[in-house]
């Protein structure tokens, strides 16, 4: 009995005597470490960067946020372009929200008083997609503008449309805040 | 309810004794008593029917039945008592025959002594069981579900299928789950995990809520959960069953057989079951993408050699999809503060579908067993046990670009165990016992272009444990030791940038010991006291967590220095027997805890361009939990049962001073079940028997013991759910079909679970009719 006692020991040793083999670090083909969203006078003039990047993910690495300054009484063509520069070279995930334009739409909520943006793009269905805007500024003022990604809101519910994400539902993929100054 | 959790079958003695020859072959009598196996007292009203020929009879006051004129040839004589599992008889009638039977009739939900077959050892456990018959009569039950009403036991949910069991405050890694002797491996760790588990497979599902129960592995810090099948009959003609129940919220379907027959060369038994639900519906609204679909098959065979060598082979595959609600598939603090400001959650459709779409789950567990015991003499038994698990779970995900058809978690885990024990009965009649248990756990990430939540690991444990007990007139005592070394390899990727793969190895040795001592005292009383010291290391999720997890609605990190926590368990039991009629136990616990290993909310807010998380890392602390565990049955002029069950729990923090979150909160289920005394014999063919009825009520209280800060919105109310069943077997000359109707949540009541995820978004099922149906032959 002492020896089938201890044959049985060693059996399970004899399966952990190799080392487990490392893990395929995934291509994270999704992941989106960076937003643009660039601002351009109507005049051509006046070229503003917002730019939020985050190139570790959930990780403790605090993002780089661009915040930048906008004139007053000004009317901006907005666009948005998100990335992953996670990837080499970097993949440009605006052509997937492109092509889901009906799935995805994005919203803008300013404490910035007089800052108005509206949606200049549609998606098949003739509902606004967000990737490209307008906004106008008005008096000068500083505050914050935050800018979200739903995936699969609900176009048609009330207000989400004119822009108010109240009821849009659906999964935030983005929502990132950019400090704003009017002047 | 039934102790016969380590009594494969209930033990029937019968005598064939007073022959007298007659020459007319229908001639024959058949008599016998009835007496309840523990006390030896008569047991009345028991129902005694003869399957071929359709008689019954019911035990007078003296536990005694009688039929005569009964025909020379092979019988099934059916011994069913209320709240018992039926037990059966196969005779070959002669002559005129006596037959005794003990009949196994203490209710366990009280928490017996467990003595385990004469050539076995002693436990001394406190413990509560479900028997067969439940497990048949709440055939749209989940494992976990089965076992809610027990005292010291609450559900952890995510929606209605998801649901894990949560015994005296503990759950997931601090509770093993053994499934036909084999700790139940898986990704227990997740409150979004239900035990992969099919209960039609099972005869009993035990609760031992010992102070340390030693003799199992798993990382227990005390309770186990037991579920495992029945030695099959031996009985030389197939038998089989077959289980059918339809329910209304969810429009739900449970189909299940069982067969099997037992012979000298080989006895087998197969069990197949499947289960189709869609959406939930609570009282106003329907929970859509609710559903569930499963397919389970078991086989089990057994083989002996002259009653020295029994052998079992056991396997299972278990398959389940299952739906979980869309509107709950939020993670930002604020946006779950919206939701559950909601009238319905978002995503509420007017119609019904049976439909499961991401995000869902789909599980598979596949089970293979062998196990031999050698019976080597009178005094000693020697046990080998070698098994085999896989665990593959997919979790699928909203994803951009079609990608929801890619899991965004996908595990793999293979585990094998290699047990040996060894029992031996030493002079004096100490009874000893010694084991060696070995578990090789090995889980794999596959692709899902997602960094992984819980790292690729390899690990190896192995405990040896030794216990011994003796009783010696009126006290049973029982004392042991166990020691177990896990070694841990685990392989974590950073998100740095590049990202980086990190290679940890650990070595952890965890030692636990037990004392326990019940005495005897007068008037069929008895006090038990346990106490227990065990050890859990840190588990692979508890040092290497790393990513947003929906399960907890934050970023969940691990921390790679946490140390092993150790618990000590102290537990007072009281219990009084003073006659079939009357039963009560009370159970007192405190469990102190010395680095209890918590997820604790930080003060961090973590920016990430999906939004800010809160931030929770794996901490430890000190911490206690205590609490009363009661339970009570009564029967009142044999026309009546009640049985009563409360439980009190209460958990700290000792360190900060402040409540354990998660804890259950008090809970309380009574019922009064009447039944007709004898068969109702609706013509000469068709007999009615054990006809009850059932009125139930469970009531939860409010959590109370928690700060506002601990949670994202404040626990819901207490609630109040009744329900009601009526159930009878009726019975032919050639089969028996059971037959049964129950109301859950009977009035319809609006509710939230403190304990179900889904609270933060949406209400909990509203009023449920089961229609069951339960042939056997």
């Amino acid at each position: 009995m002492k020896i089938n006692y201890f044959l049985f020991l060693a059996l399970p040793l004899l399966l952990t005597s190799c080392d487990k083999d490392d893990p395929v670090i995934p291509n994270e083909e999704e992941l989106i470490t960076t937003v643009n969203y660039t601002l351009t006078s109507s005049d051509g003039q006046d070229v503003v960067l917002l730019s939020f990047v985050d190139l570790d993910g959930d990780g403790e690495n605090q993002p780089t946020i661009m915040g930048g300054t906008l004139s007053a009484n000004t009317v901006y063509t907005g666009s948005i372009e998100l990335l992953n520069e996670a990837e080499s070279p970097a993949e440009d995930i605006t052509e997937e929200v492109q092509e889901e334009d009906d799935e995805h739409q994005f919203f803008f909520q300013s404490t910035i008083s007089e800052l108005v943006v509206s949606y200049t793009d549609q998606d098949g269905d003739g509902n606004p997609v967000g990737l490209n805007t307008s906004i106008t500024t008005g008096a000068p003022d500083s505050g914050n503008l935050t800018v979200t990604l739903r995936h699969e809101p609900v176009k048609d519910a009330a207000g989400v449309s004119a822009g108010d994400i109240t009821n849009a539902q659906g999964e935030t993929d983005i929502e990132v805040t950019f400090p704003i100054d009017v002047q | 309810m039934f102790n016969n959790i380590l009594k494969y079958i209930i033990i029937i003695f019968f005598f064939l004794c007073n022959t007298i020859l007659l020459a007319q072959d229908c001639s024959i009598s058949i008599q016998g008593r009835v007496v309840d196996e523990v006390s030896q007292l008569p047991l009345s009203y028991v129902n005694v029917y003869l399957q071929e020929t359709s008689q019954g009879a019911a035990t007078d006051n003296d536990g005694r039945f009688f039929f005569k004129n009964v025909c020379v040839g092979h019988y099934h004589i059916i011994f069913s008592h209320i709240g018992c599992e039926d037990s059966k008889l196969h005779i070959d009638l002669e002559r005129d025959t006596v037959i005794n039977v003990d009949l196994d009739h203490s209710d366990h939900s009280l928490g017996t002594v467990v003595i385990q077959g004469p050539k076995d050892n002693v436990s001394i456990q406190p413990n509560l069981s479900v028997n067969r018959k439940k497990i048949e009569d709440s055939s749209n039950q989940n494992l976990a579900g089965l076992i809610e009403n027990e005292a010291g036991v609450h559900l952890i949910k995510n929606g209605s299928g998801i649901s894990k069991p949560v015994v005296q405050g503990l759950f997931g890694n601090r509770l093993t789950i053994l499934n036909n002797g084999i700790a139940q491996s898986g990704q227990q760790w997740g409150n979004d995990h239900s035990p992969e588990i099919d209960p039609f497979a099972a005869d009993n599902i035990t609760i031992l809520k010992g102070a340390s129960a030693l003799e199992y592995n798993g990382g227990n810090l005390g309770s186990v959960i037991l579920v495992e099948p029945k030695r099959i009959t031996r009985e030389p003609h197939l038998h089989g069953q077959v289980n059918y129940s339809y329910e209304s919220n969810g429009r739900g379907n449970n189909a299940n057989f069982r067969l099997e027959k037992y012979s000298r060369k080989i006895a087998w038994r197969i069990n197949g079951t499947l289960r189709k639900y869609g959406d939930r519906k609570t009282t106003s609204y329907y929970l859509n993408n609710t559903g569930l679909q499963e397919a389970n098959f078991s086989i089990q065979l057994e083989k002996e050699w002259n009653e020295k060598i029994f052998v079992d082979l056991y396997a299972s595959s278990f398959n389940s999809r299952l739906g979980v609600l869309r509107g709950s598939h939020i993670a930002l603090p604020e946006e779950i503060e919206q939701a559950f400001t909601l009238l319905e959650p978002f995503y509420t459709e007017p119609n019904f579908s049976y439909g499961v779409d991401a995000p869902k789950q789909h599980v598979s567990h596949q089970l293979i067993k062998l196990k031999a015991k050698y019976y080597q003499n009178e005094t000693s038994v020697l046990e080998f046990i070698i098994a085999g698990q896989l665990n593959d779970r997919k979790e699928f995900d909203i994803r951009r670009s079609g990608r929801s058809d890619i899991p965004a978690l996908s595990l793999k885990q293979y585990t094998v165990n290699v047990d040996l024990t060894y029992a031996k009965i030493l002079g004096d009649n100490w009874n000893f016992k010694i084991g060696n248990q070995c578990i090789v756990t090995d889980n794999t990430n596959n692709p899902t272009g997602i960094l992984p939540l819980i790292p690729d690991y390899l690990s190896w444990e192995n405990g040896i444990f030794a216990t011994i007990s003796k009783k010696i007139n009126v006290v049973q005592f029982k004392s042991g030791i166990r020691y177990d070394f896990e070694r841990q390899e685990a392989l974590t990727i950073t998100n740095t940038l590049p990202k980086e793969i990190l290679r940890y190895k650990n070595n952890f040795q965890n030692i636990s010991g037990l004392l326990a001592w019940e005495v005897d005292i007068l008037d069929h009383q008895s006090i038990s006291i346990y106490s227990g010291l065990s050890m859990r290391n840190p588990e692979v999720n508890e040092l290497y967590s790393n990513g947003v997890h929906q399960g907890v609605s934050g970023i969940e990190e691990g921390d790679v220095n946490l140390e092993s926590e150790i618990a000590l368990k102290n537990i007072l039991e009281y219990k009084w027997l003073p006659s079939p009629s009357f039963s009560l136990s009370t159970l007192a616990y405190h469990q102190r805890f010395k680095d209890y290993i918590f997820l604790n909310p930080q003060d961090e807010i973590r920016p990430t361009i999906r939004g800010s998380f809160p931030v929770f890392k794996y901490e430890q602390t000190d911490a206690s939990i205590y609490g009363v565990d009661f339970s009570s049955q009564f029967t009142i002029s044999n026309l009546i049962i009640g049985q009563v069950k409360y439980s009190y729990l209460r958990g700290d923090d000792t360190k900060n001073d402040v409540p354990l979150i998660y804890m259950p909160p008090s809970s309380v289920f009574g019922s009064l079940t009447y039944r007709t005394l004898n068969p109702i014999n609706l013509s000469s063919k068709i007999t009615l028997d054990e006809f009850e009825i059932e009125l139930n009520n469970r009531m939860v209280f409010e959590q109370i013991h928690i700060l506002a800060e601990q949670d994202f919105i404040a626990p819901p109310a207490g609630y109040n759910l009744v329900g009601l069943k009526v159930s009878t077997n009726m019975l032919t000359p050639s089969y028996k079909v059971r037959l049964f109707v129950k109301a859950d949540n009977l009035l319809n009541a609006q509710y939230r679970d403190y304990l179900n995820r889904q609270r933060y978004f949406a209400d909990d099922v509203g009023i449920s009719i089961t229609m069951g149906i339960n042939f056997k032959f």
